[in-house]
């Protein structure tokens, strides 16, 4: 059994709502953020990185969303038809790579922007982030076998959509659901899982994370 | 001859040398598209429909179009497993994931916004923002150096070709003149870029791209 180092709406989201909808065995551990756990000794020595999540496997942990999603599509056999891998890959690559990459620019200026700088940070990293929804749109319409359920594309889509949403805080109006048409249908036909409902129920995400999304309120943990 | 298997989008010291590297390395037959990026090429509908986001490199292959230089090396190693990383059933894949997935969306990011760190928040800002990223990437490649140190095997080509390019522009193309790169702080990088450069698809690519003879241990 897989053991998923996790926090309420944090990355390890995507792997969970994955994991149910695949229906693979796994339990959850959490990392309480409030006491610092993720950077702890203990944590970094399952991802040196001290980012979350983790999974551990019978052949060691993974870190890393996208590896971890890699890794268990691998495993498990849970790849689209094999003319569809490669544009599989490719948007998984851009999701973890470019999209999710440029969503932490907006959540975490401080790593990126100096002091006085953050409104221009803000709004080029806004701008970009509106383009790759752009594009998802377009792979949507274009694919839109690879982004159903089981695999890997859906929950990781629908993640991103929910955080652009809601963080950071105040810094959320460059984002309009209803300006991406193919978007918002997915986050509604992902509300609807019961695989969505388990993992919301467990977080605290409310009753429709993806497509009207509330703050969580988790019965354990912290978000931040 | 043999029939073309691949055909990649490319330009001398972009982020095609990657993907150039690997597929020299699998022995598989492709042609490579110089893209004349200087008079436009990026911007044309032909190119747009190969990559949307009009970027180099993206490469044509018998299931459509790849960007993204992570996703053509990941699609690389699926169609010919067992080379640039271990293969999909091996015990030793979960860790060479993580570190691959690490050096392409962490080192890759923090590189660029060494080359652009107008990107981060402006002209106004930018040298303070190539300080910021600075001190982000020396300590992203501590974390990795520390990593293959203590697991010397992880060096796989995935890994290590990626790498290898990053760290060579971060040296060389670094905005800032003072915010380079210095590897000396990473001894287990600078093994495992010594070891990429005595291999023969390093010298091959490094003759067609003109990059020297020493393109990763003195670019």
């Amino acid at each position: 059994m897989y053991v998923l180092h996790y926090a309420p709406d944090n990355a390890s989201v995507i792997v969970r709502l994955f994991c149910e909808e695949a229906g693979l065995a796994y339990r959850t551990e959490l990392v309480d953020r409030s006491i610092g756990v993720h950077e702890s000794a203990g944590y970094r020595r399952l991802n040196p990185a001290g980012l979350i999540p983790a999974l551990e496997t019978p052949e060691g942990p993974i870190a890393e969303t996208g590896a971890i999603l890699l890794w268990l599509t691998d495993r498990h056999g849970l790849w689209p038809e094999p003319a569809l891998k490669g544009p599989f890959l490719q948007w998984l690559f851009f999701l973890s790579n470019t999209a999710h990459a440029d969503l932490r620019r907006l959540f975490y200026p401080a790593y990126y922007a100096p002091p006085g700088s953050e409104a221009v940070h803000h709004d080029m990293a806004a701008a970009r982030m509106q383009m790759h929804f752009g594009l998802i749109e377009r792979a949507l319409t274009e694919h839109p076998a690879i982004f159903a359920p089981p695999f890997a594309l859906a929950p990781y889509v629908a993640a991103l959509l929910r955080w652009s949403a809601l963080y950071p805080a105040g810094g959320t109006g460059w984002f309009a659901l209803n300006r991406w048409p193919a978007l918002l249908a997915l986050a509604v036909a992902m509300d609807a899982r019961p695989a969505t409902a388990r993992v919301a129920l467990a977080e605290g995400l409310g009753a429709r994370p993806f497509s009207t999304p509330v703050h969580a309120t988790p019965s354990e943990g912290s978000v931040l | 001859m043999s029939k073309t298997l691949y055909r990649l989008h490319a330009a001398p010291d972009f982020a095609s040398t990657v993907p150039h590297l690997a597929l020299v390395r699998l022995g598989v037959p492709f042609e490579l598209a110089i893209v004349d990026f200087e008079s436009g090429a990026l911007d044309t509908p032909a190119y747009r429909a190969i990559n949307p986001l009009g970027l180099i490199p993206a490469m044509e292959t018998p299931d459509g179009p790849i960007f993204e230089t992570a996703a053509i090396l990941a699609y690389l190693d699926e169609r010919h497993p067992g080379v640039l990383g271990p293969r999909p059933e091996s015990g030793a894949r979960a860790a060479y994931l993580s570190w691959f997935f690490f050096v392409t969306n962490t080192i890759h990011p923090l590189t660029m916004l060494l080359v652009h760190p107008e990107r981060a928040a402006g002209e106004a800002a930018l040298a303070a923002a190539s300080r910021e990223v600075h001190a982000q990437l020396a300590d992203r490649l501590a974390q990795l150096d520390r990593a293959l140190a203590a697991n010397p095997s992880l060096g796989w080509p995935g890994i290590g070709f990626y790498l290898a390019v990053m760290v060579r522009w971060s040296r060389l193309f670094a905005a800032v003149p003072g915010d380079v790169i210095d590897p000396s702080p990473y001894p287990a990088i600078r093994a495992l870029l010594a070891a990429i450069e005595a291999t023969p698809e390093a010298q091959v690519v490094a003759q067609a791209e003109g990059l020297g003879s020493t393109p990763f241990t003195a670019p």
